[in-house]
């Protein structure tokens, strides 16, 4: 199995590999574009964060929620507007950034101004929306769907190859575990890995109680660095975290948002873990205690 | 029957052409493998690159053997790649070898099919041994 390493970011942006045994890359940002003073807030600040750190990262911010809860939460900014303010943030901070897309007319548009392009969990699988992710050329944020096994997320990985993408990040954002509840199976990421795709772990998805709380969801955040630390040392290649300044007034997300009070720690130790195990990777060689796969 | 004669038999007059075996890509998973396995009557799939060259057989055998090694569920099992569960070098023939000697290999390797590939490793049909002995015994 060949390792690929995904290449984000075109023009002017910072470059960012990822995979094999480079260093952990972030995908961190708010769930949702909620404003273009608050967008530019939440990348400077994050950007200050990384920096100190000292870990690449791309700004990850949403156009259009289409799979709120509630016709009446909010829905996002729309495409015109919201890709607007990505790219200005893209130009402004140099940063790479990444959305996602619901619908196939979406990806363009999507693609002309995203480094990164996400195709949605719940929409893994749309032959539609995959060909349409492919069609933008550029890499592809594929997320595995909570209804999906890891070892199946293969078949979708062969529509974006049958389309012409050959540059994908697959994502773990939990699976169901009966209603309004999601675990972490972290032999996923081994799983998914034997693609030969780099992995990448949605922590502030994952612990989501989705439509919990009725007509929205619930999380429980404090699960988080557990989480990280647990799928960092089980050689993913990316994080993915949504953050907010203000998660209690968070226009999406509101209860799994990671407040960026916390980010510097939560980096700090999701780096370190990942250097050590880059270390013990050194010392002891692959993991194979079992020749049978 | 002439059984002196058919000892000068080759194994390309008796080999099983390529459209009638379990030829597969080398992207194919489990469970279309094991589909084409059933359509051609045979335990064994042979798995070729765009240019027919032979990568790596998977028999009934091979798949019995991993059963009992690979626990992981079948659902994960059939979704994988044939190619990552099939023996990468394979016991071949080549076309021109003598059916006799073709089976005499056949038993002293305890098997029941040998791949026919050309000087190039490529892909040209099967020999089973069904077939090879109801051609020796001229039936």
């Amino acid at each position: 199995m060949d390792k690929r390493v995904l290449e984000v970011g075109y023009g002017s942006v910072n470059k960012i590999k990822i995979g094999d045994n480079l260093p952990l890359a972030f995908i961190l940002g708010p769930c949702a574009i909620e404003s273009r003073e608050h967008a530019f807030k939440m990348a400077k600040s994050i950007g200050e964060i990384c920096q100190r750190v000292g870990v690449p990262w791309i700004y990850k911010s949403c156009y259009d929620k289409d799979c709120r809860s509630s016709p009446d939460s909010f829905h996002g900014l729309g495409a015109d507007h919201g890709l607007r303010v990505l790219a200005d943030v893209r130009e402004e901070f140099g940063v790479p950034v990444i959305s996602d897309f619901s619908e196939p007319e979406w990806s363009k548009a999507t693609g002309e101004v995203c480094d990164l392009v996400q195709v949605p969990a719940y929409l893994c699988r749309q032959t539609s929306i995959l060909r349409a992710a492919a069609l933008t050329n550029r890499p592809i944020h594929l997320k595995k769907g909570q209804f999906m096994s890891p070892w199946n997320m293969k078949n979708s990985v062969r529509k974006l190859e049958a389309a012409g993408c050959h540059q994908i990040l697959l994502a773990d954002r939990g699976t169901f575990f009966g209603y309004n509840m999601l675990v972490n199976d972290m032999t996923s990421f081994p799983i998914m890995a034997r693609t030969g795709y780099p992995v990448c772990f949605d922590a502030t998805h994952s612990i989501q109680l989705p439509t919990s709380m009725g007509n929205i969801s619930g999380g429980q955040r404090e699960f988080i660095p557990y989480l990280v630390r647990a799928a960092v040392a089980c050689g993913i290649n990316a994080l993915f975290m949504e953050v907010h300044d203000d998660p209690d007034n968070a226009l999406s997300d509101t209860n799994t948002v990671l407040d960026i009070r916390y980010l510097e720690n939560v980096l700090g130790q999701a780096k370190a873990v990942h250097e050590t195990r880059l270390a013990l990777l050194e010392k002891y060689g692959e993991d194979n205690v079992h020749p049978e796969k | 029957m002439c059984i002196q004669k058919n000892n000068q038999m080759l194994v390309s007059e008796v080999m099983i052409p390529l459209d009638q075996m379990a030829v597969i890509g080398e992207s194919i998973i489990m469970k279309e493998t094991l589909e084409e396995m059933g359509r051609s009557h045979l335990g064994i799939a042979c798995i070729v690159d765009d240019k027919n060259k032979l990568l790596g057989i998977l028999t009934d055998g091979d798949i019995r053997r991993k059963l009992l090694k690979v626990q992981k569920p079948f659902s994960a099992l059939l979704v994988d790649d044939a190619l990552e569960h099939a023996i990468h070098s394979p016991m071949t023939t080549r076309p021109d070898m003598t059916l006799k000697d073709a089976v005499v290999l056949m038993g002293e390797k305890k098997i029941w099919d040998l791949p026919v590939v050309n000087s190039k490793g490529i892909l040209i049909g099967l020999l089973h041994l069904h077939r090879a002995i109801q051609a020796l015994l001229g039936i």
